[in-house]
């Protein structure tokens, strides 16, 4: 029997919506179905100049806006052969890597809410206000920036930004202490997570699995230490991994993933150099094409653009690591019971606008 | 008397109605008891408002902010509930795609009356940044009626606790009588 | 990405063992040239492990069931379906964990045929990929297990992402 979770549930992960077939209380078979956000937005970006964009790619993937704007600049930069001052670099790691918190930490609040400890809720949402006070300072909104420019980013770091940045890193170490006690102590939490939505590691690389879900497979591959771009390589830090390849090993990669963003935080407000933070971009792209990478919160997302010598891209390709992350959702669901699916799930860390786009 | 004792249910249920609306709703008794609880019910009903659980996109994280502990909006008695028959308000709060559009007019229809429709942000308003592209409805009052509009892009947290409050102030204006309706 | 990436390479930074030593990017171009001599052209080497070639649509089955088999290219990142004047290109993006290097695959279809073979047997991540270029480009791929509309409707009968359709933007 196929049963409809969705388009509307209370599993509030986006739109999306999964048929699963159940014999009793285990699934059988699962498919999911995507499509209800799609916005037509690869044909929209052919319609509008270059910067014109940026505000598109942010409502993109609304949960960590930053990467993508600046996913997009690094594309259009890659495409017009332009090289951008150091200072910006820095802005942007540490802009990103607050971003990465901010998008971590509002993960963490919906999958509590989920698995029934609304606690987790309330004091992750109480935090991550922290880090979204911090952005709005440097970028003047909550969530959907429109900081990152094709060239550099709009303006300079407002003033006590570096000490507020400092504070704000040592404030959220203490706390990811106090989410460990709370989680790991907590017998239900453990029961719905351990052994629970098992992914093998051969499966994970074939299907296209990237991210905190691979590394959770045991795989060391983080596109920030392997083919670095930006200030990465200057930065010290380590990918986080786990042998178990279950929801708990992807929770514990999330929480790493945390303390290793608050290191490198660190390290950025503290380099940051002197200088221009933009320089002006040309107008026209040259007939070429651009590529860009960058591992966001989600996993590897991938733009490829075509230019054509105006100031309108020929075509924008937009790779979600979401879309291709719930294709595998099949081979994590089959075997479990009905009510695994809010762990299996949530602990993927869906946010649909990217993979309907 | 035999009438009465070997009912059908569906004939119990039109006998109900008939009473119902011959002595309550049409006849002064009706007209009466509305009038001592009108006041009553209307306050209990603008200050238990229950949207329902269901984001779209980037509005949704602010609207789910708006019940977390900086903004609160739980101390105006808004609670999210899960399914539509236990909701009093449509919080549209994204772009409404067109294989979305019959899912949302479906929700619409199954909550039941008294019943609101909020547009939250740009997209639910007039399609937003989105508004010539070919998979977007412009504008959520395209085909539901709405009452409240909040602009933004996203919209503040603080401006969706203000449409809150705004429609609470529009329930209170327009008192209706639960039994005749007026 | 691009030439800027190699300034800030580390002396001595270590690459993981994996079956392709020494060069990377040169190793691969002389493996696709040795097996594959006649249908793999046109390499360029775009940046610091990003190599471009172009195929020729017969082999591109053969070609990268030997990527992933003999060369270890375990991931395929993405696919573009891109509608020039008199031709449609699909670009394919493959990338190899052992060795930190991306492949830029680029193989052409004429304008009134755009079908190539799918590679979903190859990669189970390409699945959901090609269903996507088939919806909104109309690219058609043969041997696909399920292509089936994936974003849009099911009863839409436009590609949208087609230069000739004017109907958003």
């Amino acid at each position: 029997m196929w049963i409809n979770m969705g388009p509307q549930h209370p599993m509030t992960h986006g739109l999306w919506n999964l048929r699963i077939k159940v014999d009793g209380e285990t699934i059988v078979d699962a498919e999911p179905e995507v499509g209800y956000l799609h916005r037509g937005i690869e044909k929209l970006c052919e319609n509008r100049t270059y910067t014109q964009i940026i505000p598109i790619a942010d409502r993109l993937c609304y949960g960590s806006s930053l990467t993508w704007s600046h996913l997009y600049c690094m594309t259009v930069e890659d495409l017009m052969g332009l090289e951008v001052p150091p200072r910006a670099e820095y802005v942007r790691v540490a802009s990103i890597e607050m971003q990465r918190i901010a998008s971590h930490l509002m993960w963490l609040a919906a999958y509590a809410a989920d698995l029934g400890a609304m606690i987790g809720f309330i004091y992750t949402m109480r935090d991550r206000e922290v880090f979204i006070d911090l952005l709005q300072a440097l970028t003047g909104s909550r969530i959907t920036y429109n900081f990152p420019r094709i060239g550099g980013v709009a303006h300079d770091i407002p003033p006590n930004f570096e000490r507020d940045s400092l504070r704000a890193c040592a404030y959220m170490e203490k706390k990811l202490k106090e989410y460990e006690d709370l989680f790991d102590g907590s017998k239900v939490f453990m029961m719905r997570n351990q052994g629970v939505g098992v992914l093998r590691k051969e499966d994970a690389m074939n299907l296209g699995v990237t991210g905190p879900p691979l590394r959770a497979c045991g795989v060391k591959y983080d596109l920030r230490k392997d083919m670095p771009y930006s200030v990465y390589p200057e930065m010290d830090f380590e990918p986080a991994t786990h042998p178990d390849c279950d929801c708990y090993a992807r929770y514990r990669v999330r929480m790493d993933e945390m303390y290793e963003s608050c290191k490198i935080i660190r390290q950025a407000v503290q380099k940051m150099p002197k200088g221009k933070w933009r320089i002006v971009a040309p107008r026209n792209a040259p007939a070429r094409t651009g590529l860009g990478r960058v591992e966001d919160p989600r996993g590897e997302g991938m733009m490829y653009v075509v230019g054509d010598g105006t100031d309108r891209p020929y075509r924008l390709k937009i790779r979600s690591p979401i879309f291709v992350t719930v294709s595998a959702a099949k081979k994590m669901l089959v075997g479990y019971k009905v009510a695994d699916v809010v762990a299996i799930m949530g602990g993927l860390d869906m946010c649909i606008g990217e993979a309907d786009r | 008397m035999g009438n009465v004792i070997a009912f059908r249910s569906k004939d119990f249920v039109k006998w109900a109605d008939g009473v119902l609306e011959g002595v309550l709703r049409r006849s002064p008794v009706g007209s009466g008891v509305d009038y001592l609880t009108k006041d009553f019910f209307n306050w209990a009903t603008r200050n238990s408002i229950y949207p329902l659980h269901f984001g779209i996109m980037c509005c949704a994280l602010e609207m789910a902010v708006a019940s977390a502990p900086r903004f609160d909006a739980q101390r105006f008695g808004v609670i999210y509930r899960s399914t539509p028959r236990q909701c009093d308000v449509l919080l549209v709060n994204g772009p409404v795609s067109k294989k979305l559009k019959p899912a949302l007019r479906r929700l619409y229809d199954q909550m039941p009356g008294p019943k609101w429709v909020i547009a939250m942000g740009e997209c639910a308003i007039s399609g937003g940044p989105f508004y010539n592209s070919y998979s977007v409805v412009p504008g959520v009052d395209q085909f539901i009626p709405v009452d409240i509009y909040i602009p933004g892009c996203p919209a503040r947290p603080e401006a969706l606790i203000d449409g809150f409050i705004k429609l609470q102030k529009m329930i209170k204006e327009s008192k209706k009588g639960l039994l005749t309706g007026k | 990405m691009g030439e800027r990436g190699t300034r800030f390479l580390p002396e001595g930074m270590e690459r993981p063992a994996s079956r392709i030593d020494d060069v990377p990017e040169e190793k691969v171009i002389r493996s696709l040239l040795d097996s594959f001599p006649s249908t793999v052209t046109d390499f360029k080497k775009l940046g610091k492990g990003v190599v471009r070639a172009r195929i020729e649509r017969r082999d591109l089955y053969r070609c990268c069931k030997f990527l992933r088999d003999q060369l270890g290219f375990e991931h395929l990142s993405m696919i573009s379906a891109v509608e020039y004047d008199k031709r449609f290109e699909i670009v394919y993006h493959i990338s190899c964990y052992g060795s930190c290097l991306l492949l830029e695959l680029i193989t052409s279809t004429p304008k009134d045929d755009p079908s190539v073979d799918s590679v979903a047997s190859i990669w189970g991540g390409a699945n959901w990929q090609e269903r996507e270029s088939y919806d909104l480009m109309g690219i058609k791929f043969n041997n696909h297990p399920k292509l089936e509309r994936i974003l849009l409707p099911k009863d839409t009968l436009y590609h949208p992402l087609r230069k000739d359709f004017k109907g958003g933007g």
